[in-house]
């Protein structure tokens, strides 16, 4: 037996107050009050009667201080929480973590894998020691405790209730990392994984699972595998005509059996193409829709299946995709002609480009007339400052036409013979669809990049492609002359061209037609916004909150996501885009960091370990025989 | 419940009377006593009614129920064969009448804000009343262990206010004596009469010295014994030191409802213990529970005869 509570000096200190209490007031009440009577005589027989039960009274009188006593005995020690003395060396210590991830949605166990999996982990509470105890935490993309450590059944009952699976993928990691360090140092560790199985391997946990000595379980849900789901889905606009776009799909069949599904697209919430396509077994089909026209924002794909058979798991039949939006681009060239710069932009008809000549441009500049455009492209010449406008420069050498001091704007060393693209940054969003890496270049500018400066491309030593910041105003510089290579002759000069006004005029994120549940979203807004208000496509809207010029959330849900500040509107789609979640096949083993987990230890059932409840009562019951004595005048 | 409601509205409406003894309300109802007095007698002063003293006249004037004590030879038993009740001739007879009050004034009188002697004061003031309507000789006397006030020997209903004054001031006081106080008594009034006594009768000498003084000496007693009917059953529960008013002695207790309930016997054995010593003195005994309206009461007392025999 051990205290938990107060301790024993204490609960000595507690009982011998209260005891003494208990003992004055005794004495007091043993000094009778003094009644006047008229005639004292006349109790005389009737006293004499009383006094052979006289030592019975006295008996009853110190009977009830010791009764009085045990009451004080018992409350005093409840004070002390006493515990057996084995509670809690031999009790287990269990982390049960709930997988709530997408997957766990799957119908094949009615109602769903989650509610398979709750009611197993409510069996498993209700088979509690007296000594055990049990967190329970939930994990998908992150893990979350929903209860403390404790063996009170109706306090982990109530941390079950209303549980729902996310969209997201499983995290496992996280949850074990979570549940290893609840466990550290307490007796008997076990971590309980509930799940279907289907889970990315938590890396790096082994060596802490063997060093805590932590007991791995798991309690497996899940019957059957028939699923279909759509494990990607992209859409963009071409490049050269952004009225048009095109989408990718990919449809999984993990079953072992060919199916055949129907695909329907919806354009704006307007169906705009269905086809029904065969997906044989284990094949991930991938289906481009090109030429969809008549979608101005979100695109979505549905799939059903179109056949007889089964498919458990709805979150991934439907996927959901945003277009960036169209903006017209005011385009200002100082050149002095250059047939392929004008060519190339004459491609996107949804760029409004003024030709000047350089001798025009510092007139133009005085007169404040470069508000009126979103880029400026010079052409094999470089004014004496930063516009300020974003601004692309071609061919920034010194024997172009202006003068020397305009070149404070780059430095440059020399000139290299026959450079090539030896080095490409192929993620950057200039380099979208292109290929630079067999174009043929006659000489470029050794320009030396300043600071905070990026090269994006470049041969040894000599930068081709420059992207940084003049004069706080983004720019891009090709340190060649284009006519002198045969870049225009290729796909890629167009797309380079209309690539870098886009990285100018557009923003990045726009880049990507839907975002991963899961995830930590970052969406762009006005720099000025401290909170921007999100509405997702399912539940109440909210306010996330806005660092560094972004909004910041974790997205469970798949679908579009509206969000909005006083001067920003952004729609945004989220999927969840993974096929591990979409394999729904029950799983056989479960290994963790390539350990088994095995079956749930056993416990030993038994009373309630809190001692202190059962002194309460047996107080409260001595009470109320007491009580009820009194009044039946057995005691006084 | 009820019963605790009824006792305290009790207490309530005796605590209400003892603000003024004898206000103008009192003296009306005594005026009603009066009228219902219907006994004649005369003294050796002229009288304006005449009294009653059965066995020495020779004139039959009324009937009373018999009480035990009575003389046999009194009895009706014409009427007792006729409906079968028996009942005491009375005679008339001439006689001059001193009636002698003698109200106990111990401490165990004044117990529980003097209730007791309040309304033995009253008591005593309507028989004063009735006995100066009749144009008797009334005195007062009031006694503890000893003889205490003394309202001098006088006649006349007009004197009911100095009776009253007397009265009002007494106070109790001392423990009680009725051997001692009643020995006094008669030793200082050598003119026979009937002798009231008014109290409870707690003496721990016991009340039969007294009474029997009072014999001895030829008067007539009549005995009338105030008790407070809560007092025969305390409201009293646990331990309790019990202290006598009077002796101060103590009695240690564990109070009980059945230690209650013998006590209520105990008080009322100790009642039927004196009404059966005074019958069989031929003594009349009446016993008055203070929560008796004081008229009721000694209407009901002229009615038995009382100290009119």
């Amino acid at each position: 037996m051990e205290l938990t509570g107060l301790g024993a000096t204490q609960l000595l200190t507690v009982l011998g107050i209260a005891s003494a209490i208990a003992v004055v007031l005794y004495l007091l009440r043993l000094r009778r009050r003094r009644v006047f009577v008229p005639f004292v005589r006349l109790w005389d027989t009737v006293l004499s009667e009383q006094k052979s039960t006289r030592l019975f009274s006295k008996l009853k009188r110190w009977l009830s201080l010791l009764v009085a006593l045990c009451i004080i005995a018992l409350l005093s020690f409840a004070l002390g929480d006493p515990r057996f003395a084995g509670a809690h060396q031999d009790g287990r210590t269990m982390v049960v973590l709930m997988d709530t991830s997408a997957s766990m949605q799957a119908t094949d166990v009615a109602p769903s894998r989650l509610h398979a999996a709750i009611k197993q982990v409510q069996r498993l509470i209700r088979r509690l020691g007296p000594a055990d105890r049990m967190l329970i935490a939930r994990f998908d993309a992150a893990a979350t405790p929903l209860s403390p450590l404790t063996g009170d059944v109706a306090v982990l009952e109530r941390a079950l209730r209303g549980l729902n699976a996310s969209d997201v993928p499983a995290n496992l990691a996280g949850g074990v990392h979570l549940a290893l360090n609840v466990l550290s140092e307490t007796s008997r560790p076990e971590i309980v994984i509930a799940s279907d199985g289907q889970l990315q391997h938590a890396h790096s946990v082994r060596e802490r699972i063997k060093r805590s000595k932590v007991r791995v379980s798991w309690i497996r849900v899940g019957s059957k595998s028939e699923n279909l789901g759509i494990t990607s889905f992209g859409v963009r606009r071409y490049p050269l005509d952004k009225s048009q776009v095109e989408a990718l799909i990919e449809i999984w069949n993990p079953t072992a059996k060919e199916r055949s599904v129907e695909i329907t697209l919806f354009g704006d919430g307007k169906p705009i193409d269905v086809q029904t396509l065969q997906v044989r077994p284990g094949e991930r089909l991938r289906r481009f829709f090109g030429d969809l026209s008549g979608i101005d924002r979100t695109l979505e794909a549905r799939l059903r299946a179109a056949d007889r058979g089964n498919d458990h798991l709805a979150v991934d039949n439907r996927a959901y995709a945003t277009l960036s939006q169209r903006r017209r681009a005011r385009v200002l060239a100082v050149t002095e002609g250059n047939l392929y710069l004008q060519a190339a932009l004459l491609l996107d008809e949804y760029l409004d480009v003024e030709e000047i000549a350089p001798a025009d441009y510092p007139n133009l500049e005085k007169q404040d007339g470069l508000k009126r455009f979103d880029v400026v492209l010079f052409d094999n010449w470089v004014p004496r400052s930063a516009p300020s406008r974003p601004a692309l420069y071609l061919n920034p050498s010194p024997s172009s036409k202006s003068d020397a001091s305009a070149f404070r704007l780059f430095s440059v060393r020399g000139e290299t013979v026959d450079p090539y693209f030896a080095k490409l940054k192929s993620k950057h969003p200039i380099l979208r669809w292109t290929a630079l890496r067999d174009v043929n270049i006659a000489r470029a500018h050794q320009v030396v990049p300043e600071p905070g400066d990026d090269v994006i491309g470049g041969d040894q030593g000599t930068p081709l492609i420059v992207s940084g910041e003049r004069d706080s105003q983004p720019m891009v510089a090709f340190t060649f002359d284009i006519r002198q290579s045969d870049l225009p002759l290729r796909v890629a000069w167009p797309l380079l061209l209309l690539n870098t006004i886009d990285f100018f005029v557009e923003d990045s994120s726009d880049d990507r037609s839907s975002l991963r549940t899961g995830e930590t979203w970052r969406i762009p807004v006005s720099a000025e916004a401290t909170r921007a208000k999100l509405v997702p496509p399912r539940g109440d809207s909210r306010f996330v909150p806005v660092q560094r010029g972004h909004a910041v959330h974790v997205g469970t849900q798949t679908g579009i996501y509206s969000l909005r500040t006083k001067r920003d509107h952004a729609v945004f789609a989220a999927n969840l885009g993974d096929s591990a979640e979409s394999d729904i096949r029950p799983v056989e083993t479960l290994r963790v960091d390539g350990m088994r987990a095995g079956a749930v230890s056993s416990g030993r059932p038994g009373l309630r370990k809190e001692i202190w409840l059962y002194l309460v009562f047996a107080a409260l019951c001595i009470l109320i025989v007491e009580w009820f004595t009194y009044h039946r005048r057995h005691t006084v | 419940m009820l019963s605790w409601l009824r006792k305290t509205r009790n207490r309530q409406a005796l605590a209400d009377d003892s603000g003024e003894l004898f206000d103008e309300n009192f003296q009306r109802r005594l005026e009603s006593l009066v009228i219902a007095s219907r006994r004649a007698y005369r003294g050796r002063a002229r009288a304006e009614r005449r009294s009653k003293k059965s066995g020495s006249g020779i004139e039959f004037a009324d009937h009373r129920v018999y009480t035990p004590g009575d003389d046999f030879r009194y009895l009706d038993w014409n009427v007792y064969r006729r409906t079968g009740r028996l009942l005491v001739r009375l005679f008339e007879e001439e006689e001059d009448l001193s009636v002698y009050i003698l109200l106990d004034t111990s401490q165990s009188m004044g117990s529980d804000n003097a209730r007791k002697l309040n309304y033995a004061k009253r008591v005593a003031a309507a028989l004063a009343y009735v006995a100066l309507a009749h144009l008797d000789r009334v005195s007062i006397l009031t006694f503890s262990d000893r003889m205490q006030h003394r309202l001098p020997p006088t006649r006349g209903k007009n004197r009911v206010f100095k009776v009253f004054d007397f009265l009002r001031p007494i106070d109790s006081s001392g423990p009680t004596d009725l051997a001692a106080s009643l020995k006094t008594f008669a030793a200082q009034n050598k003119r026979r009469g009937v002798a009231i006594l008014i109290s409870d009768l707690y003496d721990p000498a016991g009340f039969d010295a007294g009474i029997n003084t009072l014999r001895y000496a030829r008067f007539e007693p009549c005995v009338i014994q105030t008790f407070d009917a809560d007092a025969a059953r305390p409201d009293l529960h646990g331990d309790a030191m019990l202290v006598d008013t009077e002796t101060g002695e103590e009695r240690m207790v564990t109070v009980t409802p059945q230690l209650l309930d013998r006590y209520e016997r105990a008080h009322v054995a100790y009642r039927h213990e004196i009404g059966r010593f005074c019958a069989e003195k031929q003594v009349s005994y009446f016993d008055m529970p203070i929560h008796v309206p004081v008229e009721d009461a000694v209407l009901s007392l002229l009615r038995r005869g009382a100290f009119l025999i």
